[in-house]
């Protein structure tokens, strides 16, 4: 068995008992030491100071993430979700009693494989809490997130966060693991896909243990025709859809993977399609693939034919390689998502009817509309309709709070109400 | 409606070409030209696939090399409809691909022409490896799949397929009112006692011959003594590789039970979409492209063709099928190209060997739905 001094850096585990120590360890810290949000929101200023380096600029997500850590996106998330007094450590009255915010304990963290920052950013949001953190890292991620993490060492100097840290790695398959670490925990949070997600939610987690869930969802983005129609605006909202797709290879629930296109009979969506083909062509220059798994090569060549064997007149554009794809046609259904910059560009009469038929499975509806008036309709049309986050487009993966419709730091602190007892 | 004259001449003058014979540039030239021919009769007669083509990014008219030509990917045979270049009065027959639980399989319609080719396509191909005499066929596999039926699955149409070779047609396995498989061992014992000295051809899928005939021997160390039988195997070894058999363990086990030696064990690959073209190992263990065929294996990151010595995805290209647009197939399958030019076997052009199925993507993340709102699927969505 063995208790590590250092366990920020992740650890391949081998048995329960080493994740079941590292867990004991991380509750006594927390319990004896409270750490107040100012120092968080400090030593997180820091970080994100730190991960400015040249070796990390390409990591997908990671200026996300800079953004993320620093004071002036955190406070108002703080303040929004928990109010002024936990920013400074104290009670709020309520009526005759007063609240305060205290940490769960010990939260788990069964980040996605396929969001380089994703185990942090996780782990972040339990950090803001007062939390100490066991988070399993996907093997995919063990080294970009080992580089992050280092940074995190270099600036936290009294190690409170250091300390609060406890990074595991096994096999997928080690079921006793998964529930060694779901024992261990009074809180979780989870992200991925559908399977994962569901294998994970039936762990053996203590009845008192929070879990919050997000994912699997996937997000679209729609444009009404006097947005798509003016030329002068086109070719900026193609490169922000472009960038949109690009990020985190259209993996994220947050990535786009339709876009509606309002039809009008004035406007030639094939010069719309054009331009995007140019957007997406500029993007791939920029940041062209390293690698890619084979089966999603595959994945796109099937979407491709497949799509052009409609008996439907679909049209498509792409180039010889895998690296993008644009498919154009008419249609009110969200396409199964390909992935792998992979955009259905659906011609519709009209967004509200569209918006007005999602359900539950939309997470993020990125706009590109020009009146204000109608985007009011539209947002309140995919509200209703189960859609968590509507952005301009070209944002969609700003993280922020709520996510999934969630607050990201309250679902991991306790809310103590203390009514005097002289009262 | 029959193929074009022009079509069907073209690729006669090919199935009777050298095999192997032919000068690497000379064969891709002929195979581009009859291939874009082929590709422009494919998109007179089917609207669905023209419209595919017509997307590609190279015109292929322009196209200078076969890798530069419009392909479909294996997966397009499973669509409904199925993608058809005759009416539906000329199909004589529809092949199906060995398709998982769960899976939809491929589906290739064959016309008369197009399964006269076939045939005579893997016969070819098979007696440049096992030569031309006929001689007693010993089918690994249940009478069943011996019938003629207007759908015939991957499994039936090897059986089929080899069967031009046979003086007489035996099949060892039985199945039961229950459905279950076994051995026949008595009729086996039989055979094995009158062809001792006989030249034998025999045929299984790689899995059943280990399951349901390498195993049983085994177990009741039983040598059948059949030292001139070629066995002949196919089908793929992701179900063996599940149980930890290795080729080498196959072919040592499967030899041993038949009494031969291992290089009579031949493995070939074969799919229903490359109607009429095997590829067998040669004795240096590559697979060898025929006159009327070709590979390209591409790299999946660009989809370019990759350079001897690397491994990627295989396309097949075969100018065999008219009734049917299965002239270029990107499989799910990875090979190595092992030369472009020539192996030490002797036979010219492209040598590749088979390097598995395409593993299933190992990262599914938030974006994922597969098990919700997409059923389709491929399921494992575990966090890497």
């Amino acid at each position: 068995m063995v208790c590590m001094n250092d366990l920020m850096l992740t650890q391949e585990v081998h048995s329960p008992q080493e994740i079941t120590c590292g867990a004991q360890r991380l509750r006594e810290i927390a319990r004896q030491k409270e750490i107040a949000p100012q120092t968080v929101l400090e030593v997180f200023e820091q970080w994100a100071a730190a991960l400015d380096v040249r070796e990390l600029r390409e990591v997908p997500g990671l200026a996300f993430l800079r953004l993320w850590l620093r004071r002036g996106t955190l406070e108002p998330v703080l303040l929004r979700e928990l109010g002024p007094d936990f920013l400074n450590g104290g009670w709020r009255k309520d009526g005759r009693a007063r609240l305060r915010a205290f940490p769960l304990g010990v939260v788990g963290h069964w980040p996605a494989g396929n969001i380089e920052i994703q185990p942090v950013l996780s782990l972040t949001c339990a950090f803001l809490g007062g939390n100490g953190c066991l988070v399993r890292v996907p093997r995919g991620l063990l080294e970009i997130t080992q580089q992050i993490m280092e940074k995190l060492q270099e600036v936290d100097r009294y190690g409170v966060l250091t300390e609060r840290t406890f990074m595991v790695s096994f096999d997928h398959s080690r079921t006793n693991l998964h529930e060694a670490m779901a024992q261990a925990v009074d809180g979780a949070m989870i992200w991925g896909g559908a399977e994962a997600v569901s294998q994970v939610r039936k762990l053996p987690f203590p009845h008192w243990a929070r879990v919050v869930v997000f994912g699997p969802r996937l997000s679209v983005a729609a444009m009404d025709a006097e947005a798509w129609g003016d030329r002068a605006e086109r070719s900026s909202w193609c490169r922000r859809i472009a960038r949109d797709v690009w990020q985190f290879e259209q993996r994220a629930c947050s990535s786009p993977q339709a876009l509606f296109l309002e039809f009008c009979d004035e406007r030639d969506p094939d010069e719309f399609v054009k331009d995007l083909g140019e957007a997406f062509q500029e993007e791939n220059r920029l940041h062209p693939r390293r690698q890619i798994e084979p089966s999603l090569t595959s994945g796109i060549c099937l979407a491709r034919a497949l799509w052009l064997l409609e008996d439907a007149p679909n049209r498509a554009v792409f180039p010889a390689s895998p690296d993008w794809t644009i498919l154009l046609g008419r249609g009110t259904e969200i396409p199964k998502p390909t992935q792998g910059r992979t955009l259905s560009v659906l011609l519709v009469d009209d967004l509200l009817e569209v918006i007005s038929k999602f359900d539950g499975t939309v997470q993020t509806l990125g706009l590109a509309v020009k009146s204000a008036q109608r985007e009011e309709k539209l947002a309140q049309a995919a509200g209703r309709s189960g859609v968590d986050r509507v952005v301009k487009m070209g944002r969609m993966h700003l993280f922020s709070s709520p996510w999934d419709g969630v607050d990201l730091i309250r679902p991991m602190v306790r809310l103590v109400r203390h009514v005097r007892s002289q009262e | 409606m029959s193929a074009p004259v022009e079509i069907t001449q073209c690729i006669e003058s090919l199935l009777t070409a050298p095999l192997y014979g032919l000068d690497p540039k000379a064969r891709h030239s002929s195979l581009l030209a009859l291939l874009k021919i082929e590709l422009a009769y494919a998109c007179d007669r089917n609207p669905r696939f023209r419209n595919y083509v017509e997307h590609w990014p190279v015109h292929f008219h322009t196209a200078d090399t076969i890798a530069d030509l419009p392909y479909l990917p294996v997966g397009a045979f499973k669509a409904t409809p199925t993608l058809a270049l005759v009416d539906a009065n000329e199909i004589k027959r529809t092949l199906t691909s060995s398709a998982t639980t769960g899976q939809v399989p491929s589906r290739v319609v064959l016309d008369a022409e197009t399964a006269k080719r076939m045939t005579k396509g893997v016969i070819t191909i098979i007696r440049d490896f096992i030569g031309p005499a006929r001689r007693p066929y010993l089918v690994i596999d249940t009478p069943e799949n011996l019938s003629t039926q207007a759908e015939l699955g991957a499994r039936g149409a090897a059986i089929q397929g080899l069967g031009s070779f046979a003086t007489e047609v035996v099949c060892c396995l039985r199945r039961d009112p229950e459905g279950n498989t076994s051995l026949d061992l008595e009729k086996l014992l039989d055979c094995a006692a009158k062809w001792r000295e006989a030249e034998v051809l025999a045929y299984g899928f790689t899995y059943v011959i280990w399951t349901h005939l390498a195993q049983p021997l085994q177990r009741q160390g039983v040598t059948l003594d059949i030292p001139n039988i070629r066995v002949l195997h196919s089908g793929g070894w992701k179900r063996l590789e599940r149980e930890a058999v290795t080729r080498d363990v196959f072919i040592r086990g499967v030899a041993s039970v038949f009494g031969c030696s291992a290089d009579r064990v031949i493995d070939f690959y074969g799919m229903v979409e490359n109607v009429g073209v095997v590829y067998p190992d040669c004795e240096h263990g590559n697979k060898h492209v025929p006159a009327f065929a070709e590979v390209v294996v591409r790299n999946p990151l660009t989809l370019a063709p990759v350079a001897a010595g690397q491994q990627g995805l295989v396309q097949v290209c075969s100018v065999l099928p008219t009734s049917f647009p299965g002239f270029l197939v990107l499989t799910d399958d990875m090979a190595e190209i092992i030369d472009y030019d020539e192996c030490p076997c002797g036979r010219l052009g492209t040598s590749f060997r088979f390097a598995g199925r395409v593993p299933k993507a190992e990262v599914r993340g938030c974006g994922n739905l597969e098990t919700t709102r997409y059923q389709q699927g491929q399921g494992n969505g575990l966090h890497e």
